[in-house]
């Protein structure tokens, strides 16, 4: 099958790949065994920095699974917008995605939080989710038009023999099975979302490294703090990417394998 | 069997691929339970012919008319005519993440608006006929091509058509598996399927087929009887054809 590689998220271990499979293990227990051993070596900086982030954690996966949310919705419709017959639907579609493909993150997240802010008021967890889902919606979209190419033709000529519109090939016949392509490098895409969360710390967002800042600035344990805040990033994305490869070994079950 | 209205009705029908030139002014007449099989070298446009009958490809020129229904009528509603046509395939194109009974099940379901229990009974018994009952729940990936053609000729039963085109449906099989595909065919051909098929294999034309096209180069060179076509061949291109081919 062919792979889609878009994006620079998390090497996902691939089951037949033993090779990183053990990268994982020893990343997996070694993250585990400093966030242990490290608060009971010294409590009073690595084990208070480590208090003092969960509501941060909390809020990173709000602003995660929200983003995450909301581009999977717009990445699908502009992949279906990118291969669109409507001329109108697919050029909005293409000027979206080198638009935001165009232009940092950042910029776009200081954009919608301080410019639209000027606009519209609107609280700082909402500006950041919809920046964040504005710029990977375009992202998701690449990706979603990928698996969707990547689907023989004969799957669709099938459906519409049958007298299936093009609306209901898509959704019966398509789709489910672009899902399992596209699901790897949406995981990819996942965990770099969960990663550049760590840009709406810069507005007034308390995600974790916001968190750590605010410790850190109080404390002066710079190292310390940042030493926790990147195990905890690790340890997250770490299980993730594992998750994300057993969900795409179960999504394999029509193939011989 | 002239006193009935033709079923599918192909008049001048042209068709062209950028410059070059797939159907040229092509009329055909198919009567209700005819069987048609069209032969021609590869590149006659004997494919194009069938896949223009349920528009999967369209036409430049001239009319079809199939079951009353003008294809290039704008007002005609092209699924609902298309779910009165079964095509089998030459690559078989079953829905891979459906197992053998869903690929039955989905289009009388969401189509036919059919309930599903009733759908499920109807796809059993089409599986009991093209004898593969036992891989109900299987996935086409672990089925032969003999076998995955056989489900998908069940497929297109599934949804009770008038019509049925079969495109070089025997092409990618494996010599050992063509006879269990043909013998299914022959059986629908039996209880009188309206049916149009492309294909090469001579001895299910001759056993088969009330009439027999033959094209070369976007055109129909012939139109007879099996008897007449093998053994009194008038145009000097089928006389090569046959030559090659037998």
């Amino acid at each position: 099958m062919k792979k889609i590689d878009i994006g620079d998220g998390a090497a996902i271990p691939s089951p037949d790949d033993k090779q990183l499979l053990s990268a994982w293990w020893i990343a997996f227990v070694g993250t585990i065994a400093l966030l242990i051993a490290l608060p009971i070596y010294d409590p009073d900086t690595y084990g208070a920095v480590l208090a003092f982030i969960p509501d941060g954690i909390q809020v990173t996966f709000e602003v995660t699974i929200l983003s995450i949310a909301l581009a999977l919705i717009i990445g699908l419709i502009t992949g279906l917008g990118r291969i669109s017959e409507n001329r109108i639907f697919n050029l909005l579609a293409s000027l979206y995605v080198e638009v935001v493909r165009g232009i940092p993150l950042l910029v776009q997240l200081f954009y919608i939080y301080f410019a639209l802010g000027r606009i519209v008021q609107v609280p700082d967890i909402v500006a950041a989710v919809i920046a964040m889902s504005f710029c990977y919606g375009a992202y998701m979209g690449e990706v979603f038009r990928a698996g969707i190419m990547s689907i023989d033709f004969g799957q669709s000529e099938a459906a519409l023999a049958q007298g299936f519109n093009k609306a209901q090939t898509m959704r019966y016949v398509i789709l489910p099975q672009a899902w399992r392509t596209i699901l790897p490098p949406v995981g990819n895409e996942f965990i770099a979302l969960l990663k550049d969360t760590s840009l709406v710390s810069i507005l007034a967002v308390a995600d974790i490294l916001r968190r750590g800042r605010e410790y850190a600035a109080s404390s002066f344990d710079y190292f310390e703090t940042y030493t926790i805040i990147a195990l905890v990033y690790l340890l997250i994305t770490l299980i993730l990417s594992k998750l994300l490869a057993h969900m795409e070994q179960r999504l394999n079950y029509y193939e011989k394998r | 069997m002239k006193n009935v209205d033709p079923i599918i009705a192909i008049h001048n029908v042209t068709k062209y691929y950028d410059r070059f030139r797939a159907l040229n002014n092509v009329s055909l007449d198919i009567f209700p339970g005819e069987k048609v099989v069209v032969l021609g070298p590869s590149g006659s446009g004997k494919s194009t012919l069938l896949r223009t009958i349920n528009q999967l490809e369209t036409i430049d020129s001239g009319t079809i008319i199939v079951d009353e229904h003008n294809l290039g009528d704008p007002g005609e509603d092209i699924h609902k005519i298309r779910m009165n046509m079964g095509m089998v395939f030459q690559s078989f194109n079953l829905y891979r993440h459906k197992t053998v009974l869903e690929n039955l099940t989905l289009a009388p379901i969401k189509l036919r608006k059919m309930h599903p229990d009733e759908a499920k009974s109807l796809a059993m018994v089409l599986l009991e006929k093209v004898g593969i009952s036992d891989k109900a729940a299987s996935y086409p990936a672990m089925l032969s091509g003999g076998q995955q053609q056989r489900v998908a000729i069940a497929r297109a039963l599934a949804m009770e058509p008038k019509i049925m085109l079969f495109d070089e449906p025997t092409s990618a099989l494996d010599p050992e598996m063509i006879g269990e595909v043909l013998e299914v065919m022959v059986k629908l051909a039996q209880e009188g399927m309206t049916m149009i098929v492309v294909t090469h294999e001579m001895g299910f034309a001759r056993e088969v087929a009330d009439k027999i096209i033959f094209m070369d180069g976007g055109e129909i060179i012939e139109s007879e009887t099996p008897e007449r076509f093998f053994e009194n061949p008038s145009q000097e291109r089928t006389i090569k054809f046959l030559e090659q081919i037998l």
